[in-house]
């Protein structure tokens, strides 16, 4: 098996109170992990303290990917420059992968217009992002990792508000990346997402992660279903 | 709610009666004729504006065809503006370097603490000072104006700018942090078109500013329209002053609409219904 490129030993992750405590988890490259519980209980918290945005309260966590563009983050609320294009939006992705040389111009629009095609937002390039309705927008926010093509993404509950062939498009993108090696991380709310892209899921429950994979999951769900 | 808010605002106007109280010692008799010494001297010596400033001075002759381009007002009003214009660029640009450097989400607060008082303390001499030492350092004319209105557009445009940085959505600037964009690739491809609208607003508000303060700084020496309206106000000349600050009012105005036109390109009003020159002075009927 290939090294891993996250691993987060009794780490404990919150603001001023600890939300989750404990956490000892290893991530290696083409995992899909999709991490649920309820509101309020720590899942965006936990993500944004991998994305080096919120110290953690105690332990430690070692990511193993290049400091620049190595790491892909969709936020909750997408981080999308709303008053610039949507190529610009997207290039932004591409431009922290690709250094300084002749044609870093033609890589990045490459790189750019090839994210947006397999989103099926190339017709929506030069419009402002303020324009577009928020499932476009999300797919804007895939497109840019897509664009970044890093070594994990995190993702806030990018899949919300997308209905079910959106999901599957999105999703489709991000399987490419996942083919290639990226590992994912996503906060989920719906279940069904979960089973459906997921290969191992995070269950956050009280202050405490358990770390399942999706036959554990699945036989506790349709067990607690039978209950 | 309401209620808290006329008793905000009664107290607020309670203070401020007081404070001018105390100011002018309770003498109000000052007051006592005071609109009727406006209204002698608006209609003796500023009525009828005098329009001659915008016919073309006696020397030196007119080489134009059109006498209006040889004229006081024009030739004042349009070195004003090209102060004012030439300032609010090299300002504002300067203003968006130290604003960067200001402003407490985008650096760590040893750097920014250090830059805000620099800020503070170009703003803190007004234009007219700044002027004031400008053409003690450089002479008369419109380079001591140029250098006088940049400091001080660094100064105000700076604080505004940093300000709007640090009001605006923290998501957009964690995603970038996140994934390892530089800081000034940050700045220039996130905070910048991010706050387009407030930037663009504040850069056509100092523009007008430049051109209203381009009359003060004048007055010392500094070039443009104040130099006139200095040398007219010496010998008495109040209704060729008034006339030359209609036209000051009608750029300030043009300015504006400018503004609105220019802003209507970044903000989601503009996306729904862009003005068109014509519906920038009269309200279009709603379809």
């Amino acid at each position: 098996m290939a090294d891993s490129i996250l691993t987060l030993k009794n780490l404990s992750v919150g603001y001023d109170e600890p939300l989750i405590t404990n956490i000892n988890v290893e991530v290696f490259p083409g995992e899909i992990i999709a991490i649920l519980g309820p509101s309020g209980i720590g899942k965006t918290t936990l993500i944004r303290t991998i994305s080096g945005l919120v110290r953690p309260l105690s332990g430690s966590f070692e990511l193993k990917v290049e400091k620049r563009g190595g790491l892909g983050y969709i936020p909750q609320r997408l981080g999308l420059v709303r008053h610039a294009t949507v190529a610009h939006n997207v290039s932004l992705g591409a431009r922290t992968r690709i250094g300084f040389s002749l044609n870093m111009w033609k890589e990045r629009s490459q790189r750019t217009m090839e994210a947006l095609r397999m989103l099926g937002i190339a017709d929506k390039s030069n419009e402002p992002v303020r324009r577009l309705s928020g499932g476009q927008q999300r797919r804007v926010a895939t497109a840019r990792t897509l664009a970044q093509r890093p070594q994990l993404m995190l993702a806030d509950e990018f899949l919300g508000e997308l209905d079910h062939s959106n999901v599957e498009i999105v999703f489709k993108a991000v399987q490419t990346l996942v083919e290639n090696g990226t590992a994912v991380i996503m906060v989920e709310h719906h279940d069904d997402n979960a089973q459906l892209f997921a290969t191992r899921i995070w269950n956050i429950k009280d202050d405490t992660l358990e770390d399942l994979s999706l036959e554990q999951w699945n036989n506790r769900s349709h067990g607690g279903e039978e209950e | 709610m309401k209620y808290r808010l006329f008793a905000i605002i009664f107290i607020l106007l309670f203070l401020a009666w007081n404070t001018l109280n105390g100011l002018i010692e309770g003498d109000w008799g000052r007051l006592e004729g005071g609109f009727e010494n406006l209204s002698v001297f608006f209609s003796e010596s500023m009525w009828p504006p005098n329009w001659s400033v915008l016919e073309a001075r006696s020397y030196p002759v007119c080489e134009s065809d059109i006498e209006f381009f040889c004229s006081v007002g024009y030739i004042g009003m349009m070195e004003t503006i090209k102060i004012a214009f030439v300032a609010t660029i090299l300002g504002f640009i300067g203003a968006l370097f130290f604003s960067s450097l200001a402003a407490r989400n985008l650096v760590p607060l040893y750097v920014a603490i250090p830059v805000r008082i620099l800020l503070s303390a170009t703003r803190s001499l007004p234009s007219l000072i700044w002027a004031i030492l400008f053409v003690i350092v450089i002479g008369f004319g419109p380079l001591s104006g140029v250098l006088a209105m940049t400091f001080y557009t660094v100064g105000y445009l700076g604080k505004l700018q940093y300000e709007t940085f640090e009001g605006m959505a923290n998501d957009s600037l964690e995603a970038s942090r996140a994934m390892g964009l530089s800081r000034s690739s940050i700045l220039l491809n996130v905070v910048i078109p991010e706050n387009s609208n407030h930037l663009l607003s504040q850069l056509m508000f100092m523009f007008e500013y430049n051109v209203r303060h381009g009359t003060v700084i004048g007055i010392v020496g500094a070039g443009g329209i104040g130099y006139y309206i200095s040398t007219y106000l010496k010998f008495l000349q109040y209704e060729k002053v008034f006339a030359l600050l209609i036209l000051i009012f009608v750029v300030v105005v043009i300015i504006d609409l400018l503004s609105m036109m220019v802003r209507s390109f970044v903000n989601d009003e503009g996306d729904v219904r862009r003005p068109t020159w014509l519906n920038l002075i009269l309200t279009p009927k709603e379809k």
